[in-house]
């Protein structure tokens, strides 16, 4: 493992804001019926229910985060750690708080998460994370909860989550890793030398293959200590957040899986020809 | 009223193939329906280093977007629709004066008794559905109820020096900031969900999507909303249950 690597907050439990508290309360009615909010579509919806789950609730985390300073090194290659820690760390906050939340819904997992970085012009080293997807149980009364007894989370639509399940695995957690990293200038000597030449740069290069690298190992990490047996739907974004041109963020996300024990046989699909446009 | 007459041609936004859904759980569209409220969204003072929602501001963004709905329902009411489908909302602002444009397609039953998709006072359902969504809901043995709104204008409390001082080049969290937004966020939610549950509906929200806007106000005031679709169980559904889901690869070209 190389160093550097933020740990993972060992699911520190998030007390949750009061009003948080009072809308799960009321999420079932008088009658003690489950009243749900959801920000699945009406497919996704009805997908879900196929699959033998129901929506339990809107569940959300957020966390407003100041990123410290790190000064970087003009001519050379590094990762930021100050920085990645900061990015790392507050999404990890928003996430376990959403997971709290569906804890509190009473629920088996939450899907469609979407994590958004929001910035407000209040203060240039401001960034907010929020955490939003829809907690889900399972209609048969079954716990589907990932092996550290917390409710499973996944990036997945209604259509994959139901993809997934039909395929003979299940959801574990969302899997991230990110690396921020510092992209170094190039030297007067090396611009002369390429102007007006074919050639790769193999500075670039270097940096940019080495945070890939760094966040998806760091995913395959989170994975690994969740007890996944692989990641699906991992996706690499790339951002610089408003800082300086050269330093860039590369974020890794995935749903980590686990097979399902007793599975039926994946079922064959249908070739379909569509005359749509 | 009894509506329009048989000939009259529709007027409406759907496509085709959502034309054509509608037609296959027996709607027929009427007419696109405009609503419009003309609202001045002034400013609420607020103290300068607090947390708080600007109440009276809250409830006059919900009003102005009700008011433009209440419009298109009476409209509906009045043509014999029993619902209103693909509702949506728009603001338009001009200094501190806005308009809230609601544009809608009344929707009726073609044969039949259409008036047990209405609520339960007897007038149309409202949703931002499309007519691919309506189809599949009610296939899936829902009916859409009424599109449903939370509101929270919230004023975000400014950080003392001392707060700044102590976090320059820190990592850390803005507990006060988080707070904020926190409670915002949930307040807009849990006003759709009790709207939602006043309206009678006894399933839940589908399609909530959480917007946040700053009208023109001070950069710490903020605008969050919840809007959603409510549904309800259908009690005796009229459609058969749509088959089970299919995996199917597509020809087409990603």
């Amino acid at each position: 493992m190389s160093q550097g690597i933020p740990q993972r907050p060992q699911t520190q439990r998030q007390a949750l804001p009061q009003h948080a508290l009072e809308r799960i309360q009321r999420s079932r009615n008088a009658q003690g019926q489950r009243f749900f909010t959801s920000d699945l579509s009406v497919k996704e919806f009805l997908l879900v229910r196929e699959s033998g789950f129901e929506c339990a609730g809107l569940v959300m985390g957020s966390s407003f985060y100041h990123v410290g300073y790190q000064r970087s090194d003009w001519s050379q290659n590094q990762e930021l750690t100050v920085l990645t820690q900061a990015m790392y760390q507050a999404r990890e906050l928003a996430m376990a708080r959403m997971e709290e939340e569906a804890h509190e819904l009473g629920s088996d997992g939450v899907i469609g998460v979407r994590l958004h970085v929001n910035r407000h012009s209040w203060g240039e080293d401001l960034i907010e994370f929020v955490a939003i997807g829809t907690a889900v149980y399972a209609r048969d009364g079954s716990s589907w909860r990932a092996p550290n007894g917390m409710p499973f989370t996944s990036d997945l639509s209604g259509q994959d989550f139901w993809m997934l399940l039909k395929s003979g695995y299940r959801p574990v957690s969302l899997v991230m890793g990110n690396c921020v990293y510092h992209v170094a200038h190039q030297s007067l000597r090396g611009w002369f030398k390429t102007v007006g030449q074919n050639q790769e740069m193999p500075n670039f290069t270097q940096a940019l293959y080495d945070a890939r690298e760094l966040a998806m190992e760091r995913l395959q990490y989170e994975a690994q200590l969740d007890g996944a047996s692989g990641v699906v739907g991992t996706q690499i974004h790339e951002s610089t957040h408003g800082w300086d041109a050269h330093v860039i963020e590369f974020f890794a996300i995935g749903t980590s899986v686990l097979p399902i024990p007793q599975r039926e046989a994946p079922p064959a699909p249908v070739l379909v020809m569509t005359v749509n446009e | 009223m009894s509506g329009l007459e048989a000939s009259h041609p529709f007027t409406s936004e759907l496509t085709i193939d959502e034309l054509l859904l509608l037609e296959d759980v027996g709607f027929e569209p009427l007419e696109l329906l405009l609503g419009a409220s003309y609202f001045h969204i002034g400013y609420q003072t607020s103290s300068f280093s607090q947390n708080q929602e600007l109440l009276d501001m809250s409830q006059m963004m919900l009003l102005a977007r009700q008011t433009a709905m209440a419009e298109i329902r009476a409209q509906a009411q009045a043509l014999g629709a029993d619902g209103v489908v693909g509702m949506r909302l728009e603001i338009e602002r001009e200094g501190h004066h806005a308009e809230f444009a609601a544009l809608g397609t009344a929707v009726r039953r073609r044969a039949g008794d259409g008036t047990k998709y209405r609520d339960r006072h007897g007038r149309p359902f409202t949703c931002d559905l499309s007519g691919a969504d309506f189809w599949g809901l009610l296939r899936g043995g829902f009916r859409p109820l009424a599109l449903v709104h939370g509101v929270c204008v919230y004023h975000v409390a400014h950080q003392s020096l001392r707060g700044w001082f102590s976090s320059i080049g820190n990592n850390c969290e803005m507990p006060a900031f988080t707070q904020a937004l926190y409670d915002a966020r949930e307040l807009a939610i849990s006003r759709a969900q009790h709207e939602a549950q006043s309206a009678g509906a006894s399933g839940g929200i589908v399609g909530l999507e959480l917007r946040e806007g700053n009208h023109g106000w001070h950069s710490h005031v903020l605008e969050l909303v919840a809007v959603g679709t409510a549904v309800s169980a259908l009690t005796e559904p009229e459609h058969e249950q749509h088959t089970a889901a299919r995996a199917v690869l597509s020809m087409r070209d990603a």
